[in-house]
């Protein structure tokens, strides 16, 4: 069972790697190249790890995102990259039609036109007001699931109950990215400040 | 510094997930022999324990290692979240097939229900022979004996991914509440989506206290913003410092041993590709320790770190292991305890 730590140890060899192969591709890059770099090394790490850890789970559309968001960006050398870390060949990946747009209602008229549906229905036993009530709060949630489709990449196009399983690996992996991150970066600038001492 | 590098030790481990793990790895110390069947694991559990394992709150207490088990909806959505993770740790690699399996337990319709000695319905359901539900709604209503009914609600999907589309859904209705298959189906997918909601309460700190899903749902994207923005800023932190002194990791993975470390500090970067990928791993293992080491023999330094207080805690204690031994091999061997 693999914990947090084995994780971000992975993740550190993986991302290393993959930043290796990046630098190889291209010399010279500029600051905010360079950002990008390892911030794209880090995603293809993840998404690797994960593969590796479980296969199934490569399955998760969160990686093939990932992945297309990465060999789809402005130069090939970039898909070369992420082709040659990953191993394997990426398949071109068409973006899918995102699904129907919610109309926006202020939630007044939203509200008297639930009443009004509910008075003229007559299959339901619930008093109208806390059926209202309830809706009301469902259209916050679905707002906000918006919101979460919209951060977890790849989860456009995914029902409810799988898009909370993405967002939780997700998560989980952000937080591992972070920490090794956190670490790594720490120690570069303390060794930074280091040199710079003597 | 031994005693630092304990103190610091149980902190690494417990990071954000740790604790969690150690419930999980409760949980796989009991290993059903049964292998891939979860089915025959849920056989195994007399029904006492079922009922114990039911409620929920007893989880986080580590009982005497509970065998897997299914019928907790939160559980099997905690053991599928962390499967993604199960390792091919050898001696588990049965149960985090067997985990995944549950996961599908949801899926895989309780063909045999016909046996009374199954154990995940803890009433005897004396009143439906017939319909035998195997779901995990049990766990509130098993107190419940009279006038339920069971429904299956039936959809013809494929078996095959995620677990999501059932053949069979058992479901029990619940005292008082409308029985036609609309609503159950609503009930099921509600109950679906709470369970994983409280997976992410887990997971997100601070979520726990709140109730209601919307403000649930707040919290998690905020914590993912706040994550993708903070691994944003960290990458733009990591490119600021001279690449030189970053990328030394692959000039040590390059060459052989610490002795040309001095050519290796003021590398190159980059080096060619590391063909050999199993001995680069025992390598970045050691390298980080002795680079940290050398470096600071080098410079006068004693080996604790005084000022660079941001090192992680794992730093720290590999760097006192560090100091007391200096054989490669030692360092690995300390390194993988550690880790």
């Amino acid at each position: 069972m693999r914990n947090s730590a084995q994780l971000r140890h992975e993740f550190l060899k993986a991302w290393i790697k993959s930043l290796k192969i990046y630098s190889n591709l291209k010399k010279n890059m500029s600051i905010s190249h360079r950002k990008n770099a390892i911030k794209l090394s880090a995603d293809v790490a993840i998404a690797s790890i994960t593969q590796k850890a479980k296969p199934s789970a490569s399955s998760h559309r969160w990686t093939q995102s990932l992945m297309a968001d990465a060999a789809s960006s402005d130069d090939g050398t970039n898909r070369i990259f992420v082709e040659q870390t990953l191993g394997y060949k990426l398949g071109n990946r068409k973006k899918s039609p995102t699904t129907g747009l919610m109309t926006k209602c202020s939630k007044k008229i939203l509200r008297n036109n639930i009443r009004v549906f509910l008075g003229k229905s007559r299959k339901r036993t619930t008093p109208k007001h806390a059926k209202a009530g309830s809706i009301i709060a469902n259209k916050g949630v679905e707002k906000r699931t918006r919101l979460l489709k919209r951060l977890v990449p790849g989860g456009e196009d995914m029902d409810e109950i799988s898009l909370m399983e993405e967002a939780l690996d997700y998560i989980a992996l952000l937080q591992v990215q972070r920490d090794v991150l956190k670490q790594v970066a720490a120690v570069a600038e303390s060794l930074r400040n280091l040199k710079s001492v003597n | 510094m031994e005693s630092r590098a304990e103190a610091t030790q149980p902190q690494f481990r417990s990071g954000e997930m740790g604790f969690e793990f150690d419930e999980i790895n409760g949980l796989f110390s009991g290993p059903p022999e049964a292998g891939g069947s979860s089915f025959t694991a849920l056989l195994e559990l007399p029904s006492p324990q079922a009922v114990e394992l039911l409620v929920k709150e007893d989880f986080p207490v580590k009982h005497p290692p509970p065998p897997i088990f299914p019928s907790d909806f939160g559980l099997i959505d905690r053991a599928s979240k962390f499967s993604v993770f199960a390792s091919a740790g050898n001696p588990h690699e049965s149960n985090a097939n067997s985990i995944y399996s549950l996961l599908k337990l949801e899926s895989v319709k309780q063909e045999p229900l016909g046996s009374d000695s199954h154990p995940n319905s803890s009433s005897p359901a004396v009143s439906n022979q017939s319909l035998k539900s195997g779901k995990r709604k049990d766990r509130e209503k098993r107190v419940k004996e009279s006038s339920k009914k069971s429904k299956n609600v039936v959809g013809n999907e494929a078996l095959e991914d995620d677990g999501e589309k059932l053949p069979y859904v058992h479901v029990r209705a619940r005292r008082g509440q409308a029985t036609d298959s609309h609503s159950l189906a609503e009930r099921a997918r509600r109950e679906k989506i709470n369970a994983r909601m409280k997976l992410l309460q887990e997971l997100v700190p601070g979520c726990d206290k709140i109730s209601g899903t919307a403000m649930v749902l707040d919290e998690i994207i905020n914590h993912v913003q706040a994550l993708q923005r903070q691994v944003e800023f960290l990458s733009m932190r990591l490119a600021a410092v001279d690449p030189r002194v970053d990328f030394n990791l692959d000039a040590l993975m390059a060459t052989e041993g610490g002795s040309s470390f001095d050519n290796g500090y003021t590398g190159i970067f980059p080096p060619p590709m590391y063909p050999d990928g199993q001995a680069s791993s025992t390598r970045l293992l050691q390298y980080p320790q002795q680079w940290h080491c050398h470096e600071l023999h080098q410079l006068g330094w004693p080996t604790r770190e005084d000022d660079s207080s941001n090192f992680i805690n794992p730093e720290n204690s590999l760097l006192s292991y560090g100091s007391s031994g200096n054989s490669a091999s030692m360092h690995s061997n300390q390194v993988k305890m550690e880790l």
